[in-house]
This record gives C-alpha cells, structure tokens and sequence, in this order.
C-alpha cells in the first residue's frame, strides 16, 4: 500500500520551488513507513526518483549473483541512516523559508519487523539443526562452525551500535563512565580477532609446513580485515553524530532568530492595542494584520521570493487589507483560497494588479465577506474577486471613471486575457480574471510579446506610483468614486496610447470580449 | 449532467428544506474540545439557541473518555491538541472510531495547513471550518453535520482541488473513481471555494442544495478513502496556502 507513494510521484520536497523550478534530488534515507525489511530500496527509489518496484526487482535479481544484491543490501542497510526522506529534505531547508508550526503527519502508527527477535530465532533454530545434525551421525565439521559463529557475533555486537546510537548516548550520559558503546567496541573486537585466530590456527594445524608464510599473511589480513569491519561502525557513527550535531547547531540558532522577529513583532502590535483600545477599527485591522503574520510564519512554506504568484497574491492581499476599509470604515478581511501555483510573469503581473484593483474595489464598496479565489496550472490562472454587495452596472459606469473599465477589463484584455464582471441582485457581485496558457493566442501578431506588455505596463505606471502611500490615503478615496482627480487624472493623460493598442489588440481579442460582455449583461 | 435536467428549477433556487433546518426542534448535543478554555467559553456564548454544549475536553484523553460516555451526535474538535501519543484531533477521531456511527465530528481549526486539515478529515471527520467563523454559522455547520451532510469550507475545497490535481483538469471519468474529482464535483468544489454558500453553489449551477451535498458527500469519501495516501504530503509538495 505505501511503498510506491514516495516514489510514484518522483522526488517531491515541499515548499521547493514552483512549476518549472527543478526539485532537488530527496536525500537518501531508509524510511520506516512502508518498508519490507530494512527500508533500502524504498528510500533508494525515493532518492533516485524510480518506482519502488524495480529497485526491489534489481535486488533480487542481484542477490543470487554471488551474493551482490544481499552484499549492497546489507552495506546500505548499515550505511545509510533510518528516517523519512521528506522529512530530512525538510529538515535541510533554511528555516528562514520553513513554517514553524509542527507538522501533522496523517501517519498510522508505524509497525517494524522484530528484527533482533527474528535474529536470535534464527541463530537457535540453526544451532538446533546442527545439533540434531551431529546427533544422528552427520559429519559436522565442527571445527570451522565454531569459529564462524563466535567472528559473527563479534561483528554482530559491534554493528549493532550503529541502529542504537541514540539509546547508548543515553545511557552513556545516565549511567557510569564507560559507555556501553566502548563495551561493544571492544567485545566486538575482542571475539572477532579470537575467531579469526582461531579460524588461521585450525587451517594452520592442517596445512603442511612450506605454507606457513603465507598462512600468517593471512592471518594478519584477516585480523586486520576483521578489526576494519569491527571499527567501521564506531566510525561511521562518529562521522555522523558530528555532521548531525552541526546542523541542529545552526537550526537552533536560526530558530532563535525567529523567535526574536515574532516576539517583537506580536509585543509591539500588543503595545499598540494597548495604546489605541478606543478605536475599534484600527484594533481589528491591527490584529488581523499581526495575525496575517503569524501565520505566514507558521504554516506557510516561504518560497524565495520571485518564484510563486501565490505569494505575490498573499502579499497583494495584505496590502489591501491593511490599507483599504469597508464604507462605514471598518477593515474588512479577505478570505483567500489558492490552488496551485507558478512561478509569475508578465501576464500574471498585469493579472494580479487588475485582481488588487477588483479587490479594493469589492472592499472599499462591496460588502463582506469578500472572497478570492486564485487558480493557477499550466494551461492559464483564473482569479475571482467575489462580495456581497449590490454591485453596480457595468454599462452604467461614466467614460470617467477609469477603475474598472481601465485598470481591471481594460489591463486584462491588452494581455489577452478575459475580464468579466458578473453582479446578481443578492447574490453579489464577482470580478472574474483569466489567462488561458501562455497567453500567446491572445496576443495580436506582429506584435511581440514585449511591445504588447508595455501598454499596460504605462497603464500601471502611475497608480503604482502612488501605491506605496496607499496607507496614507484616507479610506473615502477610492477609485470607483467619480471624485478622485489625482488618479484618474493621471490615468486619463495616459489613455489615448492605451486606447490606440486595444485598437491593435482588438481583432485578436475580439471573441472573448464579446463573450465577457455577454456575461457583463447578466 | 443527468442530474441537473431533473431537479433544476425552482426547488434548486431557494433551497428547500433540505439542508440546515434537516433536524427539527430539539437542539442538537455537542461536545467542546479545544485546549484553550477561552476559546471554549467563546464558542460555547457565540453558538445559538439550536445547538447545546453537553460537554467539554481539553486534551486527547479527556476528549475520548468524555466522547465515550456521552456519545454527542456531534463533537467539535480542535485539530491541535495536547496529550495522547501526539496525534492531535486525528487520534482522538480513530480512538473514537467505534462510536463513528453515531457520533460524528468536525473539525475546528486556526491552522492554515493542508496537513493538519486533512489528516483529521482522514481520520473521519465530516468536515472542517476554521475558527475565524461565526455564531450562526458555526452552527449551522453542526446542524449539517448532525444531520449527515459534509461541511466544507473554502480553504477545505481548495485543498481537495490542489490534492486531487482537480487545477490541472485531471478529472474523473467513472463514478468508482477514488483518485479524481468528476467534473461536477470540481464544479462545485471550486464554488465553494469561490466563497459560495451550498445554497448558491445549487442556485448557480440550477440543481437541488441535496444534490450539492451529495456530490460534497461523494467528495468527502474520496478525500477519505483515495488510495492517494500520502494527499497531505503530496498537497504540501504543491505548496498550498
């Protein structure tokens, strides 16, 4: 049931750059969930991004060919650590971009093998064929067995460190001063260079005399090879710790620094409440605002910036919030729903202006709760602004008043994209924004693609120029309203070159406007 | 598709009283658990006359053990919780499992994480509505509930979207399908997502509110038993909100 789900979707690392980013390869882990026996092959497909299948396939296939596919098992299963891939790709993540509220995994709780059950079960039913072997008269060539047996539990006891690091550190720091981890190190040591010992003497005492040279060179590999295996472990644990131990030093400390920004952050924002209780408004739109970002600390991925129009939306949205009020004044929340994502570009720029002009316009004379809604694929992103206000006539609206007709159809049909507003008695009112695809059969021929962005490039030129002050402005301004000379005015001196390339962009525009239209009469 | 020939018209214009009246006079039992005893007291002065709060919890034992004893037709659970072997909502739900014909929860949440959502509509929960909402319609989200039907919020419809790759047109063919949306279900979860009330959704779409909730239903079935099991780690790989 599980196994395939980390793989069958390829390397997935959350919060990894948007559509088209390449992901990072998953790191190589063995995870518990899901696994047959050690979790080799499946966390070897998830870091190679190869259905789980075939990796276990290749290793059967292997095991019988001298033993490679039980050897690489084996190798892998000591080498590499257990845990979830996702999870370390997480954990490798700068927490600067990573939410900060602990995940909530939809896990069932995870079943392991026995493994050291099974283990001994096996050593004593072997030891108990044997036995019974020797009883009824088998030729058992003791001699070798015993060796054998005593080098593998040598190595077992060393090895066996590796998996209970974590207990030993544990019992090491609790319990006296020798850790329990130099008792097995030395045990291993110990019994495996006894067996090699004996195993050299036993083929000594019945080799012939010449060969006695090369006997001890033997032996004194097979030592060394034995202690190399015994130490292995010790080492790798060693390595490992270190780099571990590093790396939660840094995310603590950038952890911290993240604690420090919330604090200030959530204390003043309190202070200030404090300050202004006796005004209702701003205390709302003060703790939605604190709230917005608090959020965005805890649950979201923070992607870098530049890649996800998701962001640039929660952004566009927060400025709104923050700057705009409902006609009695009050802040008015808007409730976002993203689906997908991609990374922005010049049709999706011009798509989230014309989506924060739809939006002042639903806050500042809609009525709440007001609603976005942003879907984003490969074949086009879709936006839609929806209150619960009367709405207004589109085709009422005066040749002087630019907010609508300019800055939301307008700008939407100049990038070849459909802009429709949609306003039933009761039911509210919804601007309705679209891309389809790259855009490209929207755009009139002849004319490239950065020509056809500069129209409404000019468009956004000077309400962007007076954006970073929207804070300032008083509510009342708005840009609906037919008294508001400074935009509209500025607006107005850019229109006839706008109006000159919707000309230009007409034929090519020309069945989707009708169609917006057609719903606009709705 | 067939369905909206046959009950289009007026009956799916205002609603009928299919819906949130469903469960006549008697108010409706509910359990409380949240670990924040100020917002238990908030919830439990904001809900209406139609709903009672019988009993409250405040950790993962203490809501199983008080769950088991009352066995409230509705429970109102908070997605994070303390206690227990740290599951949160999601364990209190599968502790509670033999009692999920009779008791029936929802889940109560002011995270914005895909994850968190939909490991406890996982676990059973009949729907989702985060803590931002009001009175009336926290209560009405009980009344559906109590009565069977799904509660979907925004934010949960957009996460079934982005989940089940509902954006990029992957929808289903068959009814059996459990992996995909069908294009009807994607219609209406992407009104609900759109801010639209169940009423609006079966108003804009001219079909009866029952049919809407049948197709959240249906919805709500696949989210819980899609054999797209890692959907919350697959939704965070998409980046959600």
């Amino acid at each position: 049931m599980l196994p395939d789900d980390l793989t069958a979707r390829g390397p997935v690392l959350p919060g990894a750059g948007a559509r088209g980013v390449p992901r990072p390869r998953l790191p190589l882990r063995r995870p518990e969930r899901g696994r047959w026996v050690g979790g080799v092959a499946l966390g070897l497909a998830a870091h190679l991004g190869v259905p789980t299948a075939l990796v276990r396939f290749l290793f059967v296939l292997l095991a019988p060919v001298a033993g490679v596919g039980l050897a690489l098992y084996g190798f892998l299963w000591l080498a590499v650590p257990a845990g979830d891939p996702a999870d370390a790709a997480r954990a490798a993540r700068p927490s600067a971009l990573t939410r900060l509220a602990r995940r909530q995994s939809a896990a069932e709780p995870t079943r392991r093998l026995p493994l050291t059950d099974i283990a001994v079960g096996v050593v004593l039913v072997l030891a108990a064929v044997v036995l019974i072997a020797v009883r009824s008269g088998a030729d058992v060539d003791v001699g070798w067995l015993l060796p054998a047996l005593i080098v593998l539990v040598g190595l077992a006891l060393a090895w066996s460190q590796l998996d209970a690091a974590q207990r030993d550190r544990w019992r090491a720091r609790t319990g006296g001063r020798m850790p329990v981890s130099v008792v097995r190190l030395l045990g291993g040591v110990l019994l495996a260079g006894s067996g090699v010992l004996l195993l050299v003497a036993e083929s000594a005492g019945r080799g012939v005399a010449p060969a006695e040279l090369v006997q001890a060179v033997v032996a004194a590999v097979a030592v060394l090879v034995g202690v190399g295996l015994v130490l292995a472990p010790w080492w790798l644990r060693l390595v490992r710790e270190l780099g571990d131990e590093r790396a939660a030093r840094a995310r603590e400390s950038e952890r911290a620094d993240i604690a420090a920004h919330l604090h200030d952050s959530v204390l003043q924002t309190l202070a200030l409440i404090r300050a202004r209780a006796d005004e209702p408004a701003e205390v709302a739109r003060m703790a939605r605002a604190q709230e917005r970002e608090l959020r965005e600390w805890l649950y979201a991925d923070r992607p870098a910036p530049g890649t996800s129009i998701a962001a640039a939306l929660r952004a566009i949205v927060a400025e709104v919030e923050d700057s705009r009020s409902g006609p009695q004044g009050e802040p008015v929340a808007i409730e976002t729903v993203v689906v997908g994502d991609r990374q922005p570009d010049a049709d999706t720029e011009a798509l989230l202006q014309a989506t924060r002009e739809a939006l002042v316009n639903a806050v500042v004379h809609g009525r709440p709760p007001v609603s976005l809604y942003l879907e984003a694929g490969a074949d086009g992103v879709e936006v839609f602004v929806r209150d619960h206000g009367d709405g207004f006539d589109v085709d009422g609206i005066g040749p002087d008043r630019f907010g609508v007709r300019e800055s939301i159809i307008g700008r939407m049909r100049r990038r070849g994209g459909a802009a429709t507003v949609t306003c039933r008695p009761g039911r509210g009112t919804e601007v309705h924004l679209a891309f389809a695809g790259r855009g490209e059969e929207g755009r009139p021929e002849g004319t490239p693609p950065e020509e056809a962005g500069r129209p409404a490039a000019a468009g956004a030129a000077p309400e962007d120029a007076g954006r970073p002050g929207a804070g300032d402005r008083p509510p009342e301004g708005t840009d609906r309203s037919p008294g508001e000379p400074p935009e509209a005015e500025q607006r107005r001196v850019v229109a006839p070159e706008v109006e000159q390339r919707r000309w230009v962009a007409a034929p090519a525009a020309e069945p989707r406007r009708g169609a917006a239209e057609g719903e606009g009469h709705r | 598709m067939s369905e909206t020939a046959a009950e289009g018209g007026p009956g799916g214009r205002d609603g009928g009283p299919g819906g949130q009246d469903s469960v006549g006079g008697a108010p409706v039992d509910v359990v409380l658990v949240d670990d924040h005893h100020l917002f238990r007291t908030g919830v439990r002065a904001s809900l209406d006359a139609r709903v009672r709060v019988v009993g409250e919890a405040a950790d993962v034992d203490e809501a199983v053990r008080v769950v088991h004893e009352l066995t409230p037709p509705v429970v109102l659970l908070d997605v994070h919780l303390p206690g227990g072997d740290g599951g949160g909502g999601a364990e209190v739900i599968r502790s509670c499992a033999d009692l999920l014909g009779r008791t029936r929860f929802l889940a109560l949440s002011v995270s914005d994480a895909a994850e968190d959502v939909v490991a406890v509509i996982r676990a059973g929960a009949r729907g989702y509505v985060t803590k931002a909402i009001d009175g009336t319609a926290l209560s009405d989200a009980v009344l559906r509930v109590a009565g069977g039907d799904a509660v979907f919020s925004p934010r949960l419809a957009g996460f079934v979207l982005d989940a089940f790759g509902a954006a990029a047109g992957d929808v289903a063919t068959g009814d059996d399908e459990l992996d995909r949306l069908s294009a009807r279900e994607r219609e209406v979860m992407r009104l609900i997502a759109r801010g639209y009330s169940y009423r609006e959704v079966a108003a804009e779409l001219f079909i009866s509110i029952k049919t809407v909730e049948t197709h959240v239903s249906a919805v709500l079935r696949k989210l819980q038993l899609s054999s797209r099991h890692e959907l919350t780690r697959w939704a965070a790989a998409r980046r959600l909100l």
